[in-house]
């Protein structure tokens, strides 16, 4: 996979996602599902290095872009991850003028909510694979 | 970000509504919250200067540190106990996932916003359920929320 490739799939996982971690199932879905970059167990793998580093929770990512991307990976995933931060600058302007309205408010928060459902059924998804991973690991030693 | 609060209150760069509109603003930018924080803290300091240098303090560090380790990782992954290892180790990072998405939650499970709240999450989880892509999902769900937010007023969350 290029590394073009990469900054573009984590910009869209990145862009849509309101939490470190919320631009994991759609990170599922094209990598792992779609374009099949990466395997399961790699995503997981992931996911635990960038919990085991201090550091942005969404930070992951980096790591997602080393392993489907080698170092060129990493670099595209990283400015990947900054990207997005950046809409901070007009972000501020435009809360002031627009999210005291109830409809935008509502569309914000409708996507937080959204959001987070997607993060629980990633979180399923991992443990069912994790645990898939741990009892062939026990039997291998068997 | 509480930290950052302290640090910057204390040295009288930062008052506290500033710090309320910045962790506004970052829970509003997409992907992650901290360095959205600090993109804001360091325009608000710096302009361009200080937001790029504080993205790429806040950002460095950790992504070279997550480099190095992946890059171990994939080196010791063959051996059977490594393996079982990792893989607990993924099932306790499982629990970071479910924690994040009940920060996500927690401001909505609050009476005015409740109903609304669960309109959203019973609808998101049904185009779950029917394989509609995670992008879709978030814009349908926008949608919907705008649709049925009615007489809502912003104070209703948060």
């Amino acid at each position: 996979m290029s590394a073009i490739v990469v900054y573009v799939l984590l910009l869209k996982a990145i862009a849509t996602s309101f939490a470190g971690m919320g631009s994991l199932p759609q990170i599922q879905q094209d990598f792992v599902e779609t374009r099949h970059a990466l395997s399961v167990e790699q995503l997981n793998q992931a996911v635990l290095v960038g919990r085991s580093t201090p550091g942005p929770i969404g930070a992951y990512v980096v790591s997602v872009g080393y392993l489907a991307a080698g170092w060129p990976g990493a670099i595209a995933a990283w400015l990947a991850m900054m990207t997005p931060a950046l809409a901070a600058i007009p972000l501020v302007v435009l809360m002031q003028r627009w999210l005291h309205l109830p409809r935008v408010r509502a569309a914000v928060d409708a996507v937080v909510i959204a959001s987070a459902i997607l993060l629980l059924a990633s979180g399923f998804r991992m443990a069912a694979d994790a645990w898939r991973q741990l009892a062939s690991a026990q039997l291998s030693q068997w | 970000m509480e930290l950052l609060r302290r640090t910057f209150t204390a040295n009288g760069s930062l008052d506290e509504a500033d710090n309320a509109g910045l962790v506004a603003v970052s829970r509003l930018t997409p992907g992650t919250n901290i360095l959205a924080y600090c993109v804001g803290l360091g325009w608000s300091l710096h302009r361009w200067s200080g937001a790029l240098s504080a993205l790429v303090a806040s950002s460095l560090p950790a992504s070279l540190i997550i480099c190095v380790l992946t890059a171990a990782i994939v080196r010791v992954d063959r051996y059977p106990a490594v393996r079982m290892v990792l893989a607990v180790a993924v099932l306790a990072a499982t629990l970071l996932v479910f924690s994040s998405a009940a920060s996500l939650l927690r401001p909505y499970l609050r009476r005015p916003a409740l109903v609304r709240a669960s309109i959203v999450a019973i609808v998101s989880g049904a185009m779950l359920l029917a394989d509609v892509t995670p992008v879709r999902i978030l814009l349908l769900s926008a949608a919907l929320g705008a649709a049925i937010s009615g007489s809502a007023r912003p104070s209703d969350v948060e």
